[in-house]
């Protein structure tokens, strides 16, 4: 049996051990996730517009992520709300950073893996790399949304009659605590998923100068810099958006 | 939402903007700390346009432009030259230059010159800034200690690197392993401080990437590393399984401390809060808190690690290949690497609990 199978079936096992139906879901996720993601790159590869393809994929990858791991369908149908209007947000500022930054395609140091290939396939490599971007950004997003979304839901539940303006405080202060360890999160992926490209730089002694404007490293930095603005800006939305329903739901039952 | 405008620290954003204005002048005028001669295009004449179509039948367009600009620094600066520069619709190692633009030049002399690369520092800079201003008017301190972690990790990692390249990778596991400790103990320092929270935290993140791996293991010697296609690893210039193994460490060790640090605080704050709760309640709720937190996490490494692959199975899609062989050269190593730090996740959830229940318990004794 295939290494990637056997892998899977420990993981399904351990989560369903430890998280019972939650367990359950959660993996379920990870496995419908995969699915659209390979069907969204099948689509692009049959020139669909990659863009239009990854918005759709992605605010239903979204909503996988978050409805099959939450427990409260309140908490989760506010944390979805947020986090699409942090994926529009983030879209705003990855469009043209991606036209200004120019790191679509690939860069020299894949020229060995790309013998053989032919390059000119008539799909805008930018538009790949926007959409790169964006999927790459879901993970964080998802994450932030719902330790926000869970931890002010804990406070309304202590606190029925809260003011919705310190609510809005609160959730920055959990915001601010799940920021530490978001981060590490993030830039261990990076420190991990580009380590062969470190040693490469290393070995072959590249300058910083020459770090920075490498295609292929600013391709995954500027990624790794988009979730993390992803979830900074995270925190005020999420907090907005439980906020104004909170005031919603009080002047309704006044 | 008066009241939240009124507390909108105007001063403090237009501080940051101020220096961040500064920062990207000197950034897009920088080009006296490079060596390469760098060509700023000031003109720019379209000369031809083929239509292109390969053996798999995608049509593509090649266009070739004529640039002409001046050198801005180094010996050759003030020079005038002018070179032919070739890109296609997709773009895919090429690109289309506009007036404004610079970009890293190559002189053969007698006039002749190549166009080597884009200069991308401008942007790559605007977006550092832009992170760390929007964390230091949200967050404040939090930001300060989260930025200061980053920086101690990135010299650690490229000390890392350094003995590394010693011996041509032979020892990169043991190298990273040792790293991964010692970035765990310093942010986990950093961010809860030296005490016994720490170290059960740093104990269960330890525990549960190694224990990670160690599955990973037996799972690939009982499966012969069946569908693991090591020879479709990018970048690779030492041994690619070791290399393989210490990347996926390093990189589930964030996801799998952020689990356990979350855990961990929460059980902790609530025995501060009740000290008289038993430990099979403290285990039972880290369970409870860790469960909804796993997916998501998991998540969050799953679309990093199978994002970067998107050009490169697109490509392969579009060369004729099959679905699955295009799966297996592109995204199964990603695959690979979410599974085993979704192992590492799951796991730091009765291990968090655990340790927290058995060593918060003895304290009160």
């Amino acid at each position: 049996m295939s290494a990637i199978i056997v892998l899977g079936l420990v993981l399904l096992v351990l989560m369903v051990l430890v998280g019972g139906k939650q367990g359950f879901q959660s993996f379920l996720s990870l496995v419908l996730n995969f699915g659209f993601l390979f069907f969204a790159i099948v689509l692009m590869a049959f020139h669909f517009p990659p863009i239009v393809v990854t918005l759709i994929s992605g605010v239903i990858l979204l909503a996988l992520t978050i409805f099959l791991s939450g427990t409260n369908d309140e908490t989760s149908r506010l944390a979805f709300i947020a986090s699409v209007l942090v994926l529009l947000a983030l879209v705003l500022l990855i469009v043209p950073v991606e036209h200004w930054a120019q790191v679509q395609g690939f860069g020299l140091e894949d020229s060995d893996d790309l013998e053989g290939l032919s390059l000119p396939i008539g799909i805008s490599f930018i538009d790949i790399a926007i959409s790169t971007a964006i999927l790459s950004t879901l993970g964080a997003i998802a994450e932030a949304t719902m330790a926000i979304a869970s931890g002010l839901d804990e406070i309304k539940e202590q606190h029925p009659d809260i003011k919705p303006n310190r609510l809005f405080f609160d959730g920055v202060y959990v915001g601010k605590q799940i920021i530490g360890t978001t981060l590490n999160t993030l830039f261990f992926g990076l420190f991990g998923g580009s380590l062969s490209l470190f040693v490469w730089f290393h070995g072959l002694s590249y300058s910083l100068g020459d770090i920075l404007n490498d295609k292929v490293f600013d391709a995954e930095f500027i990624i790794i810099l988009f979730s993390l603005i992803g979830v900074i800006i995270t925190i005020p939305i999420t907090s907005f958006v439980i906020t104004e329903q909170f005031k919603n739901q009080k002047q309704t039952k006044s | 939402m008066g009241n939240l405008l009124k507390k909108f620290p105007i001063k403090m954003v237009g501080i940051f903007a101020l220096i961040g204005v500064a920062l990207m002048f000197f950034v897009s005028h920088d080009d006296f700390l490079y060596t390469q001669p760098i060509m700023q295009i000031q003109k720019v004449e379209e000369l031809s346009k083929n239509k292109e179509i390969d053996t798999f039948q995608n049509v593509d367009h090649s266009y070739v432009q004529k640039l002409s600009g001046v050198i801005t620094n180094g010996k050759h600066k003030g020079e005038h030259i002018t070179l032919n520069n070739t890109y296609t619709d997709s773009k895919a190692m090429d690109k289309k230059y506009k007036v404004g633009q610079k970009a890293f030049v190559v002189l053969h002399g007698q006039g002749e010159s190549t166009i080597r690369d884009a200069k991308r520092d401008t942007p790559v800079v605007f977006l550092i800034y832009l992170a760390i201003a929007l964390m230091f008017i949200f967050l404040k301190m939090a930001g300060i200690t989260a930025i200061g972690s980053i920086i101690i990790n990135t010299i650690l990692f490229m000390v890392a690197l350094y003995f590394d390249g010693f011996n041509n990778g032979s020892n990169v596991l043991w190298i990273f392993s040792i790293l991964a400790v010692l970035f765990s103990a310093i942010t986990l320092w950093l961010v809860i401080g030296w005490n016994r929270q720490m170290f059960v935290t740093l104990a269960s993140t330890v525990a549960c990437t190694f224990l990670s791996i160690i599955i990973s293991l037996i799972v690939f010697k009982f499966t012969h590393e069946k569908g693991i296609f090591y020879e479709s690893m990018q970048y690779v210039t030492q041994p690619p399984r070791p290399l393989f193994l210490a990347e996926t460490i390093i990189g589930s060790l964030g996801a799998v401390m952020d689990e356990s640090t979350d855990i961990i605080s929460s059980l902790f704050a609530l025995k501060m809060e009740r000290p008289d709760v038993s430990r099979k309640q403290l285990f039972l709720s880290g369970r409870n808190i860790g469960k909804s937190i796993m997916g998501p996490l998991i998540n969050v490494l799953f679309f990093i690690f199978m994002g970067e692959t998107l050009s490169m199975t697109l490509l392969f899609l579009k060369n004729g290949n099959s679905w699955g062989y295009s799966f297996s050269m592109n995204m199964s190593l990603g695959m690979v690497q979410s599974l085993i730090s979704g192992i590492g996740i799951v796991l730091a959830v009765p291990v968090a609990s655990g340790l927290t229940s058995f060593f918060a318990e003895k304290r009160r004794k």
